[in-house]
């Protein structure tokens, strides 16, 4: 008797240690990935900050980007020395990150809850699967593909065939003016968006696709019932079911879009500097920058092209850091409204 | 089964309406089903359903899990048509007229025969929004009406206090009964002459329960139901007739009060005596 309970005890105690254990690694676990994301900003933080010194606000609104002479000796202002005459301006690429990635949003999102509820609610199971793979294979392609086909195949055809056709459509008034003029030669802007919106199509209608999934057969028999068409049932039932999710979804397309970089280093004309008139013309990116402008940085003797460098890195962090902020503050106001608590993610 | 449906028809219907103030036509029938036999793949459901339904009767299908009364429930407006593997030979008239017949508007039949299922199905949508979703699909009303029409059918199915002050708040903190009165007050709100009901209580507490069975009764006889119940006291309370299905078939159907205390077929005895299923 007495026996059986010390060996109960003991049991008892491993497994309370083992529980503690797991507890604690996984506790360990859940702090990696801040401590990442805190030790990498850190990190670029630390190594801008000379380029921060020297750029000051002006990074934010100038839109000349000049790595100065080289070849004449460095020149030392507020304490960092640099080359002369070096001036770094932003934003034009700050400009051309967030527009770009925001036209490949607005494109990308009908596309691609369009075909979530295609393949969900009207294709037979054995052609859902066949898209399903399709989608996928679309999501493992490397972005130097989608580059290169952009630049050599997709540009030059969208600046023969269709740019002038929409140039010629859109009304000449506000926003519009920006779809108007020269229609360039196929690498800019329009081509840059419409190359990431079809990088991150398969990100979001597959789990579009995923969440469609989840709206209750029930909830969408009760729209039926009453007579809706099946777009109504789609438009008032299953995409507010799972809206937040779709926000969660569209964010993490968002959030591709704003730090791809090879496939809009080849297909925007990576011009330095730009600052496109329309949605035609060549223009650059945050990220675009970083990889066409390493090499020649690397030659700067001083350090400070490839401080600004880093700067333009915390730059787009702390940019993909706000999208993921003001989404989460988007779906906690979108899911009060009326969605079950804790659905529809 | 049934051999002379039509026979039993007018019987039902008389006894219907010794029971009523209201002269209904005996040949007034909203729903019939001709020779009705459902399946899914291979497997038939039911078969051979010639069963009547008179113009603002209750009808109550009783009959033990699996015997086929939510498919044959379904049938009536069409809900199964696009599910996978259902077959079906025979036809349903609703005003004498195939509702399969290339005349018939689906969209149309489902405003004029409606559906309220076993468990509530709120839509992602205000409480309000929810009452008045059928009136804005069929533009039914001006949009200037749309209020004062969710508060009338809000207070038609006794809601209208509890919800008064959240009215566009999510269903989904309702509890389970309210929400189903709310899916009551959806299916109200688009005029059915026609209501379905699968076992509508079965998910409630006795008060909600109490509170659907007054209003069925209090609208009929406007609204013709058939409400598949598995709660035999309930069927008894509230129909004028009864269905009983069994293996498949239609074993018996008449007047309620014959089918609960003089039925002419044993597994019906057995059945509603509570030594069957
Ligand atoms: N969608 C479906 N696919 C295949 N079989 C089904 C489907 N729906 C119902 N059935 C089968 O039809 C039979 C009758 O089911 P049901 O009509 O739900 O009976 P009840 O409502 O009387 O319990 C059951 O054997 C059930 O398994
Ligand atoms: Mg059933």
């Amino acid at each position: 008797m007495n026996h059986s309970i010390a060996v109960r005890e003991r049991s008892r105690a491993t497994l309370l240690k083992r529980f503690f254990s797991i507890k604690a690694v996984s506790r360990i676990a859940a702090f990696l990935p801040p401590a990442a994301l805190v030790f990498a900003t850190a990190i670029l933080f630390a190594e801008a900050l000379p380029a921060i010194k020297y750029n000051g606000l002006g990074f934010l609104t100038h839109t000349q980007w000049r790595p100065g002479n080289f070849y004449v000796n460095p020149v030392t202002t507020n304490g960092v020395t640099h080359p002369v005459g070096a001036l770094y301006g932003a934003l034009p690429l700050i400009l051309g990150t967030l527009e770009s990635s925001v036209l490949a949003l607005v494109i990308a999102v009908p596309v691609s809850i369009g075909a979530a509820l295609i393949i969900v609610e009207k294709l037979p199971d054995h052609l859902s699967q066949t898209v399903g793979l399709f989608l996928e294979v679309l999501a493992g392609i490397p972005s130097v593909i989608f580059g290169l086909w952009g630049t050599l195949t997709l540009g030059p055809m969208l600046a023969r065939d269709v740019f002038p056709l929409i140039s010629q459509i859109v009304p000449n008034i506000a926003f519009f003016k920006f779809f108007k003029g020269n229609t360039g030669h196929g690498e800019g802007l329009l081509t840059s968006g419409i190359v990431l919106a079809i990088m991150v199509i398969p990100i979001i209608a597959s789990t579009s696709r995923d969440l469609l999934r989840q709206v209750p057969r029930l909830t969408k028999e009760g729209g039926a019932a009453l007579g809706f068409t099946d777009w109504e049932t789609n438009r008032w039932i299953s995409l507010p079911w799972i809206r937040t999710g779709l926000i969660g979804a569209s964010v993490l397309g968002l959030a591709r879009a704003l730090g791809e970089t090879m496939a809009v280093a080849m297909t925007s004309g990576a011009v330095l500097g730009a600052n496109p008139s329309n949605a035609f013309l060549p223009m650059t990116t945050i990220a675009a920058t970083i990889v066409s402008q390493l090499d020649s940085a690397l030659t700067d003797a001083t350090g400070l092209a490839t401080r600004t460098l880093a700067e333009g890195a915390l730059l787009l962090t702390l940019i993909a850091l706000a999208t993921n902020i003001a989404a989460r503050l988007l779906v906690r106001r979108v899911s009060s409204t009326a969605l079950p608590v804790g659905r529809g993610i | 089964m049934i051999q002379q449906g039509e026979h039993v028809n007018v019987q039902s219907f008389d006894a219907l309406a010794s029971g009523s103030d209201n002269h209904l036509e005996p040949t007034d029938l909203i729903v019939s089903t001709k020779e009705l036999s459902l399946g899914f793949g291979q497997k038939t459901v039911i078969a051979d359903i010639d069963l009547s339904f008179p113009r603002g009767s209750i009808t109550a299908l009783i009959g033990p899990s699996g015997s086929g009364k939510t498919t044959f429930l379904r049938t009536l407006n069409r809900m199964n048509d696009n599910v996978k593997g259902f077959t079906r030979t025979g036809d349903v008239l609703f005003n004498s007229e195939s509702i399969w017949s290339p005349n018939i508007d689906l969209l149309a039949l489902r405003r004029r025969v409606g559906m309220l299922f076993q468990r509530a199905n709120p839509f992602p949508m205000s409480i309000e929004q929810n009452v008045i979703a059928g009136v804005k699909a069929h533009n039914i009303a001006k949009k200037s009406q749309l209020k004062q029409i969710a508060k009338m059918r809000l207070e038609e199915v006794g809601l209208w206090q509890a919800v008064e002050t959240r009215l566009h708040d999510s269903p989904f903190r309702l509890s389970g009964g309210q929400q189903q009165l709310l899916c009551l007050a959806r299916a109200l709100a688009i005029g059915p002459d026609v209501l379905l009901l699968d076992e509508p209580t079965s998910a409630l507490d006795p008060t909600s329960i109490e509170a659907v069975e007054n209003l069925i009764l209090s609208l009929s006889p406007a609204i013709t139901f058939i409400v598949v119940t598995h709660n035999l006291a309930q069927a008894r309370r509230i129909s004028h007739n009864t269905a009983f299905f069994f293996e498949g078939q239609l074993t018996e159907y008449g007047p309620t009060k014959h089918i609960f205390e003089d039925p002419s077929r044993p597994e019906t005895q057995r059945y509603v005596s509570g030594r069957m299923g």
